[in-house]
């Protein structure tokens, strides 16, 4: 029998729903793990005590009928999301200890549907690119990529079953692949903000890591305060356009060869693969993503900046924060209407093909923890607005996890996790 | 030495006084203390205000020799932005006692230029609908507008030149109106919103109070942490679009009277003023403003429903938005945004053709009483295009109250928009 911290998300709801299991013992379990593994570091905070009263509680509103979308299911939140009952740090010095006053929306959703926040976990400084102490769990000699580390190490170590991450880069999905999980960033907008340190506001995205595609519908009804989406099995073979994207030169030979062979494997289960690609004048949307990027977060973290100078990281700083400042405001606004057609662009894309598939990121994690990783894969999709999911579809040459990336329209995340359904037990 | 009271003068006076060393940073905080001091009973503008600890701030901005663009000056800050070292209530009971350790940009970033942090401004519930207890200046049983009611009412009574204020319908520009002060809404995201509490995120948007455009330019450089280059008088006079939206029929006649008099006295000093009214992919887009904000108020309030429902509004919830937005799902919310997106593309195209829109604030002067901050339906629809608005004063009602214009620019025409303000501040202060 499965160990209980080894179940999958949707699998474990099932049995704390049908009484098979309850929250205290799943919690447990997970504890059990993560201390076992706490080499791993992906928790910046993880109290027993105060997860298991919580899965104690679910487990009460369970045996009273109530149990809710999640029914205790203990969830890991990256440390830059508000919670009221744990430390909040953002990764950096500058906010050790603090105790925000509410749970951030997101939190609070989680825990109207009977989730369990089990604890917080290891984000780079603010979101961004000095990484945290989080390793690999398949090789701690390699990053698990970020900023959302310790939610997709936490995930892949069995640790627990899911997590919340959010990117403005690649943050949710190049770690999810890195670690060899599922992630999932969903439509722009879709998911509420509040209470999560705010970097950009044009780009920032709430997403779930978790091991399964059907773990993604009950998450994500939590988080919307609506009902699941049922995931359609019986779905016709989708349409998949093979999208290198201008970085592709930048993919790793492993990389470029499993999206080749990802699309012979699903054009022989029925798939209709075309080759799609931006027009031209799309060629350098990254430079783009990068100014708005670079623009917003320089002024959305004015108050470090400004107030706490030698505690943020010189290269936030040198290479975010003061390019960013300097960044002309014709230059920034440039930039957001190219991204508005770049996203009219991609809406005429999806009216030939249902996903793009794509590389998660340039390869396998790399070694050392001094990086997480290079998010080009992932920019011009958190640029684009659309949903993405990243499955785990083997191995590279260094024995690490290799990830491919579907994208769908905006708006069409359902369609996607019916996609993303259809394409997991097809891969490797 | 100047012979008026620095409390009355613009941020742009004050900036280049305190820098020739003709003034202090302490001296016009202590002058605009005591004009809170004395008017503060009965306008009740202020959430927070530390006497002690502002004078505080201005005696270092004094002792620091430091320059900056809003050297010295005060400027008030609605409390629905985070201060760290200010208590910040969000209009709410649920909020007593809490003390961010974060502050929001638009409160770094004028306090980085040199301005001095006044205090907290009153702002209705989560800028929402339901009201806090301030006044209007020019007469007390009159609402001041919201949801930035403090804001505009401090800068119109002279306790603080510059204010901080946020729209997700028409909580900067209807209150500036009913005031009488110069509110400005920038294009959507142009100032930063990190640190304010969210209402709807693709809708919020910072904006500034003021008693001149010259000062609105100067706070806006500073909250965008570009470099300030004062507006420009057009070369020539502009060309105005005179719309009166879907909505004119909830103008009151002296609304109406007031813009067109506004139009007539600009058409006088040699601008081109034409009918036009927003393209049909705008028709609903009031409505697509309300789903929206709609939508996301039970799922943004989740913290506040989770454990505080109690100590919620029944303007928020049970007759406001949060009820509404429980019967609407995520079909709702994507189509808001589609055809928000198709009628911001439109109305883009349509303002082009123009140098600025002229329309009005609000449907007319503040109402009475303070139950209710007045109608954003002349706000909503311009926040959901994302297209910059600026409202200036222009005419008073019989009883004293202000009515104002309102100048809408092409979304990221803001710099633009600023120098048309600049031309019809000057033609309707001549005619005055």
């Amino acid at each position: 029998m499965t160990a209980a911290n080894e179940l999958n998300a949707a699998a474990a709801i099932a049995r704390l729903g049908s009484g098979d299991l309850t929250a205290e013992v799943l919690t447990r379990a997970c504890l059990d793990r993560a201390e076992e593994r706490k080499a791993v570091k992906a928790w910046v905070w993880l109290d027993p005590e105060q997860a298991l009263a919580q899965a104690r509680a679910a487990d009460t509103r369970t045996r009273a009928g109530r149990p809710g979308l999640l029914a205790g299911l203990p969830i890991g939140v990256k440390d830059i999301i508000d919670t009221l009952d744990m430390p909040t740090e953002h990764g950096s010095p500058i906010y050790r200890g603090n105790r925000p006053f509410a749970d951030a929306a997101c939190v609070a959703l989680l825990r109207m549907a009977g989730g369990t926040v089990m604890g917080k976990t290891v984000t780079t400084e603010f979101a961004n690119r000095f990484p945290g102490a989080t390793v690999n769990p398949h090789n701690p000699a390699h990053t698990p990529g970020g900023s959302s580390s310790g939610s997709a190490a936490a995930v892949a170590d069995f640790q627990v079953p899911a997590a919340l991450g959010t990117q403005t880069g690649g943050s949710v999905i190049r770690p999810s692949a890195f670690c060899g999980v599922v992630g999932y960033k969903p439509s722009f907008g879709e998911f509420s903000r509040s209470g999560i340190k705010l970097q950009c506001h044009n780009l920032d995205t709430l997403g779930i890591i978790c091991r399964r595609v059907e773990d993604l519908p009950p998450v994500r009804g939590a988080l919307l305060a609506a009902l699941p989406h049922r995931i359609d099995r019986d779905a016709a073979a989708p349409r998949i356009g093979i999208c290198r994207t201008p970085a592709w030169d930048g993919a790793e030979p492993a990389m470029q060869d499993l999206i080749e062979r990802t699309a012979d494997r699903l054009a022989k289960a029925g798939a209709k693969i075309t080759e799609m690609s931006f027009a031209p004048e799309f060629t350098n949307i990254l430079e783009h993503h990068r100014r708005i990027f670079d623009y917003e977060a320089a002024r959305n973290y004015a108050y470090e900046y400004e107030r706490h100078h030698e505690q943020v990281s010189q290269v936030l700083r040198d290479t975010v924060l003061t390019p960013g400042r300097e960044l002309p405001l014709a230059a920034y606004i440039d930039a957001m209407e190219t991204a508005e057609a770049f996203r009219r662009h991609i809406d005429e894309i999806f009216g030939e093909v249902d996903a793009l598939l794509t590389p998660s990121a340039a390869g396998e994690a790399p070694e050392g923890l001094g990086s997480t990783g290079d998010p080009r894969f992932n920019s011009i999709w958190t640029l684009a607005w659309t949903p993405c999911v990243t499955l785990p579809a083997g191995t590279g040459p260094k024995g690490l996890p290799l990830g491919v990336q579907l994208v769908g329209p905006r708006f069409r995340d359902e369609a996607l996790f019916d996609i993303a359904a259809w394409t997991e037990p097809r891969l490797v | 030495m100047p012979n008026v009271e620095p409390h009355r003068l613009p941020a742009t006076t004050l900036v280049r006084l305190i820098e020739a060393g003709e003034l202090t940073a302490e001296w016009v905080v202590r002058s605009c203390l005591d004009r809170i001091a004395e008017r503060e009973p009965v306008l009740r503008a202020w959430a927070h205000l530390d006497r002690e600890a502002v004078l505080a701030e201005a005696r270092a901005s004094d002792e620091s020799g430091q320059s900056g663009i809003l050297k010295g000056v005060p400027f008030a800050v609605k409390d629905i932005f985070d201060s760290a070292d200010m208590p910040t209530g969000y209009g709410s009971p649920i909020y007593t006692g809490c003390r961010p350790s974060f502050e929001a940009s638009a409160v770094s970033l004028p306090r980085a230029a040199g301005a001095i942090l006044m205090g907290k401004t009153v702002t209705t519930e989560f800028a929402n609908r339901h009201p806090g207890p301030t006044s209007h200046p020019k007469n007390p049983f009159h609402t001041p507008g919201g949801s930035s009611s403090g804001s505009a009412a401090a800068v119109a009574d002279f306790m603080v030149p510059l204010g901080i204020g946020t729209q997700t319908g028409g909580s900067v520009i209807r209150p500036a109106a009913y005031c009488g002060v110069v509110g400005f809404k920038p294009s959507f995201g142009l100032f930063p919103p990190a640190g304010m509490h969210v209402n709807t995120e693709s809708l919020d948007t910072v904006g500034t109070m003021a008693r001149s455009v010259a000062d609105t330019a100067l706070f806006a450089a500073a909250l965008m942490a570009i470099p300030y280059e004062p507006p420009a008088m057009p070369e020539r006079p502009p060309r105005f679009a005179l719309c009166r939206t879907p909505h004119w029929h909830e103008a009151t006649d002296e609304a109406k009277a007031a813009l067109e008099q506004a139009a007539s006295r600009l058409a006088a000093a040699g601008a081109r003023i034409v009918d036009s009214e927003l393209p049909p992919e705008c028709a609903d887009i009031s409505e697509i403003q309300a789903t929206h904000s709609a939508y996301e108020a039970p799922r943004v309030h989740a913290p506040e429903l989770h454990r505080h429902a109690a100590l919620l509004s029944q303007d928020l919830l049970d007759d406001g938005k949060i009820a509404t937005g429980r019967k609407l799902g995520l079909d709702d919310f994507r189509e808001a945004w589609r055809r928000a997106e198709r009628a911001r593309a439109a109305a883009r195209e349509w303002a082009g053709g123009f140098d600025a829109i002229l329309t009005v604030p609000a449907p007319g002067a503040a109402p009475r009483g303070l139950d209710s901050t007045g109608s954003a339906i002349f706000n909503g629809l311009w926040t959901a295009l994302y297209m910059p608005c600026l409202t200036l004063p222009a005419e008073e009602t019989a009883e004293g109250l202000p009515l104002g214009i309102q100048l809408v620019g092409a979304r990221h025409g803001d710099t633009r928009l600023l120098d048309i303000g600049l031309w019809v501040e000057r033609q309707l202060g001549a005619a005055q």
